[in-house]
């Protein structure tokens, strides 16, 4: 029962790169899970390995030492189990929106006809209808980025990895993003595991937010988001809100030198 | 306004990916050419005043209005060996791209191929044609396949190299990411390395074509009996200079034809291109 309501599971997961003789420890014993339907956030500073961990628990990478289990198993073949999504939108200039969208389920070995009906179907909650016969370049930053996220989720895995999807956008546009994911989220069924540097985005999203620790990357607290939902934007201003994110600030230790 | 409206959204993107209207082009592209077209004139003109004022007689410097005239007084002949010099390039030229892409491939899947590959390539064209040619008479023969050998080996190595580094230049993350999505390295290369090299094998190809017609001239000079170089060769020693200059104006031509043609096809099979950022400089 346990398991297949936890979709992820690290345990003390530990990662070291070796680059040029040196030694460099990423990752030193991070535990990690997140259950079905649940939308967990990781902040941390960069550099402390949260792209480390995406990547793992993705199966790009093998961790040194502990285990990922997903979707209640434990293996090291994890590729192609989870959807998984960028900064760079990594779209194919040459593809239009909506073959770039169906790249994950072209992949899988779904006859193209079919993923496009699929595709289309998402398309205009993602805000991308009449746009589908577009390149890639011909769309604004906020486009791309739903672009490559609709590509992400037409995809069938339930768990669905994001790293720092809005990291490249303005701020207005970021905040855009952000109230429209915030309306998508329940939608999607899906568990959604957010890197973010930005706590009002961590809180506003989220279930529970892990912060990991300076390099190498060790969970240092994980808070429960007990805010009500379905939530807005407008939240950002409810003493809950502010309360929790303060203390999550000052978990990343970025109170006393406050810059932002 | 063009594009779905409506959306609450302050982003939009802009207008549509469409060809530019016919007539619009026609128009720019009057404007772009009018000044090239102005200058030839002129150029011709100077050359034909120089030669006439100078008295510069026809063995070292034959008027425009004389090379004219040998084109259409021996357009026949002209025409014959054209034909020829073009089927030696098109043919060795087409060689030169089923080689260039299957070396590139096996090159770009094995560091093994690399290693075997890649040194006899490059002294390939280290050592000039001109001395490989005459080499090459003995093992081919004579006849049209020693010509397509030459233009094959002299426009093989531009498509292999730009094309090598097209494949290897595809952004390491959306491989990652493929592979995220659980693609295999077959998918990788149909789906995103094979495309995203392709303006890269262009540009290889657009120098292949034009190094192509030098070769086939060096081929014909090493030994045949027909083709344009060959042509251009024999009118010299019989003092026919207007006829090499008329050679040398069609080989041009041809190169400059073969040149646009692929700069046409680039545009049509990999219409992104230009369109966004990164890629090679051509
Ligand atoms: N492939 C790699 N080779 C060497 N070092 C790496 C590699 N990937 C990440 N690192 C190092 O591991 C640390 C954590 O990186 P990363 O997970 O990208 O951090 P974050 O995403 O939190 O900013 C960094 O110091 C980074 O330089
Ligand atoms: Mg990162």
């Amino acid at each position: 029962m346990e398991s297949t309501h936890t979709k992820i599971r690290t345990t003390s997961i530990h990662k070291a790169f070796y680059e040029n003789g040196a030694h460099l420890s990423a990752l030193a014993g991070v535990d990690f899970h997140a259950s079905d339907r649940e939308f967990v956030s990781i902040i941390g500073p960069s550099g402390c390995g949260k792209s480390t961990l995406l990547n793992i628990i993705a199966g790009l990478d093998q961790p040194d030492a502990g285990s990922v289990e997903l979707y209640g198993a434990t293996t090291a073949q994890r590729l192609g189990s989870v959807g998984y999504m960028q900064q760079k939108d990594l779209l194919m200039p040459w593809r239009s929106v909506l073959d770039n969208c169906i790249l994950g389920l072209e992949i899988q070995g779904v006859p193209r006809g079919e993923a496009r009906t699929r595709a289309r179907a998402l398309l205009a909650p993602f805000g991308l209808e009449g746009f589908e016969g577009y390149l890639p370049h011909a769309l604004s930053g906020g486009m791309r980025q739903r672009a490559a996220f609709l590509r992400t989720v037409l995809l069938d895995h339930d768990v669905v990895l994001l790293d720092e999807p809005f990291g490249a956008l303005d701020a207005l546009t970021r905040s855009h993003m952000q109230s429209w994911l915030l309306g998508l989220r329940e939608d999607l069924k899906k568990t959604i595991v957010l890197v973010t540097h930005d706590v009002d985005e961590a809180v506003l999203l989220s279930d529970r937010v892990y912060v990991l620790t300076a390099s190498p990357g060790t969970v240092r607290t994980v808070a429960e988001v007990k805010l009500p939902k379905p939530r807005s934007m407008e939240m950002v201003g409810d003493s809950a809100f502010v309360k929790l994110k303060l203390e999550l600030l000052s978990a990343l230790g970025s109170l006393g030198s406050r810059v932002r | 306004m063009k594009g779905p409206t409506g959306m609450n959204d302050v982003e939009r993107a802009p207008g549509p990916y469409a060809a530019p209207r016919v007539g619009a082009g026609i128009r720019t592209s009057l404007v772009r050419w009018a000044p090239v077209a102005v200058i030839a004139i002129a150029a011709v003109g100077i050359w034909e005043a120089v030669v006439a004022l100078e008295d510069i007689p026809n063995w070292k410097l034959p008027a425009p209005s004389a090379i004219a005239d040998a084109l259409w007084g021996d357009r026949g002949d002209l025409a014959r060996h054209t034909w020829v010099t073009l089927k030696e390039v098109l043919i060795g030229f087409g060689i030169a791209l089923g080689a260039g892409l299957l070396l590139a491939t096996l090159i770009h899947m094995s560091r093994t191929m690399e290693r075997v590959i890649y040194p006899p390539a490059i002294a390939s064209q280290t050592l000039p044609i001109i001395v490989i040619a005459p080499l090459l008479l003995a093992w081919v023969g004579y006849g049209l396949q020693h010509k397509v050998v030459v233009v094959a080996l002299i426009s093989f190595f531009p498509i292999l190299v730009n094309t090598v580094d097209g494949l290897r230049s595809t952004d390491g993350d959306l491989l990652n990411l493929m592979r995220a999505l659980g693609a295999n390295r077959w998918q990788m290369f149909i789906k995103a390395q094979v495309p995203h090299g392709l303006p890269y094998m262009f540009s290889g190809i657009k120098i292949a074509v034009t190094a192509s017609v030098i070769g086939a001239v060096v081929g014909e000079w090493v030994g045949s009996s027909e083709g344009l170089g060959y042509l251009a060769l024999r009118s010299k020693s019989q003092f026919l200079t207007e006829r090499v200059y008329a050679a040398i104006f069609l080989l041009g031509v041809m190169g400059v034809v073969l040149f646009l043609a692929a700069g046409l096809a680039q545009r049509v099979l990999v219409p992104w291109h230009g369109r966004q950022r990164g890629g090679p400089n051509t």
